[in-house]
């Protein structure tokens, strides 16, 4: 009976130190993904309402009135997971079902979808007032990182 | 209208940069089978008559002005027409666009963005199930609540409340000699006029929350003139709807449900001086759950009563002299359904309903009490979608 009750508790243990290593991970996550715009864009700091904004596609030209371009990797990208939920706030479907009323409604266009983190900072390199995301740490001098502000 | 079409026609066919224009399309085939009932067939067998075929394009004219078009092939047997329209076909502009609001007006035939799933009923992969709820979504009248031609009024913002969704729309449809007869009847041979369409709503997402409420308006006129041997007589109708949205999405479990209130007013129609005016109330509670990317099952209860004086049809029948069933009086529906992600733009989509009265199928003013000789029916369809 004791040696039952070891076992159980060791199996508890286990559980918890690997959800304890996956909220790590996250927050490890969290502090490498990266707001990039195309230098043409002024902004340097953004905060999470008005990314909100941006990526849901209700605010379409920067505060200088230049277009904002969107790019998102796909629904199943673990990158484009991890930006809809921690970022923006929103589960991936939600994003989807927002996008889907755009396109299939004439109400409004849907973000630009790259296959790659690769391709994405090729297009934001190349694109004038555009903006992405990316979870590499090696982000080139000639895009513009954007600062999170904190609410 | 005619002519702001022409102009609409013209741009499109101006030269484009490609980077301006986005093209983006749908095409599903189901099949369908409404035992017992009229609703897709008069014989109620399985059939085909589940087909929605769609083309889309949007080109950006500058950073203020855009237009936008949709056309569409569809057949639903006798839910709607068959065949191809032009589903929506406008100019947009955008007069305010920053952090904190935007407004568009769009010129033209635009949406119905008023409902939860109003402004993309025909397009398969963005609904929750291949039917949508009857009490809200009544496809007799889909022709005439999928938009208007005039203009639409869209502002959204946020403040500290959260966002906020404000639509205005104003114009009328087209109604075609077969959506007269769905509404109507077989023997209305008139013309029948959408004369007015206002319609409003408003929906609130609390910031933080996964939460979105919702409250539209409609107030619709309509007329008819009597035909060359008419069983009807000139008259007028009016609806006054007033109906109240709700959405919560959570990681797993999506729970959606529209209630609605409309007032009903039919002037002479039947016979002169015939008039009625009667309160419809309806409604429907939804919830899905996302297994995984590739499964979603979705379960829904909906509920219509034609008169709320009247929930068992019990003076249908004395009106008709026995001749219409009270179960024409009410439609409530109960349905169960699975869609499957095969791949990344494709979806296989199947769903059964227990259906108890007839309250909700065509036509709406003479029933067809021939064909919808059954209290309890059941419907069951299954439906193969790809988009781009």
């Amino acid at each position: 009976m004791k040696s039952r009750l070891v076992v159980t508790r060791s199996i508890l243990c286990c559980i918890l130190l690997l959800i304890n290593s996956k909220v790590t991970e996250v927050h490890s996550q969290s502090s490498h993904i990266q707001l990039i715009t195309h230098p043409s864009v002024d902004a340097t700091t953004l905060d999470k309402d008005q990314i909100r904004r941006i990526f849901t596609m209700y605010q379409t030209n920067w505060a200088d009135s230049q277009p904002i371009v969107v790019y998102v990797l796909g629904s199943q990208n673990t990158t484009h997971q991890f930006f809809s939920r921690e970022v923006l706030g929103l589960f991936p479907y939600q994003l989807e079902r927002i996008w889907n009323k755009l396109v299939y409604s004439g109400l409004g266009e849907a973000p630009i979808k790259v296959k790659t983190e690769q391709e994405m900072l090729e297009k934001i390199r190349q694109q004038p007032g555009s903006i992405g995301y990316v979870m590499s740490e090696n982000v080139s001098t000639d895009i513009n990182i954007i600062h999170l502000a904190m609410e | 209208m005619r002519s702001v079409f022409l102009y609409l026609l013209v741009l499109f066919t101006l030269p484009v940069k490609a980077g301006d224009l986005k093209l983006h399309g749908f095409v599903a085939q189901g099949l369908i089978q409404a035992q017992d009932s009229n609703f897709v067939d008069d014989d109620g067998e399985a059939s085909l008559k589940l087909t929605e075929i769609g083309i889309n394009a949007s080109y950006k004219i500058n950073n203020q002005l855009r237009v936008a078009g949709q056309g569409v092939y569809l057949n639903g047997g006798n839910r709607y027409p068959e065949g191809l329209r032009v589903d929506y076909l406008f100019l947009e502009w955008q007069a305010v666009s920053n952090a904190d609001w935007q407004l568009k007006m769009q010129l033209g035939r635009n949406k119905n963005y008023h409902w939860l799933y109003s402004s993309t009923r025909d397009v398969p992969h963005t609904r929750p199930s291949i039917i949508l709820p009857q009490s809200l979504y009544f496809d007799a009248f889909r022709d005439v609540a999928l938009g208007v031609d005039g203009l639409a009024i869209i502002l959204n913002t946020q403040n500290e409340l959260g966002d906020w969704d404000v639509n205005f729309s104003v114009g009328t449809s087209p109604i075609s000699d077969e959506q007269t007869s769905n509404l109507l009847g077989g023997p209305a041979s008139g013309e029948l006029e959408h004369k007015k369409d206002y319609q409003f709503s408003v929906y609130w997402r609390p910031s933080q929350t996964q939460w979105q409420l919702g409250m539209s308006l409609l107030d619709a006129d309509f007329g008819y003139q009597r035909g060359e041997n008419d069983a009807l007589f000139d008259g007028k109708e009016t609806s006054q709807r007033i109906a109240f949205h709700m959405l919560y999405q959570g990681e797993h479990w999506e729970f959606a449900s529209e209630l609605l209130r409309e007032r009903v007013i039919l002037k002479n129609f039947i016979y002169p001086g015939f008039y009625s005016d009667s309160t419809s109330e309806g409604g429907y509670v939804q919830a899905r759950y996302f297994l995984n990317p590739q499964f979603t099952f979705m379960t829904r209860v909906d509920i219509y009563d034609r008169d709320r004086r009247d929930r068992k049809g019990d003076n249908l029948v004395a009106m008709s002299q026995g001749l219409v069933p009270g179960y024409f009086g009410f439609m409530d529906q109960a349905t169960l359904g699975v869609s499957w992600k095969l791949a990344k733009n494709l979806q296989l989509q199947t769903e059964y309903h227990r259906v108890k009265g007839t309250g909700r199928l065509a036509p709406y003013l003479a029933p067809d009490v021939v064909n919808n000789d059954q209290r309890y029916w059941d419907m069951w369809a299954l439906q193969l979608m790809y988009w781009f």
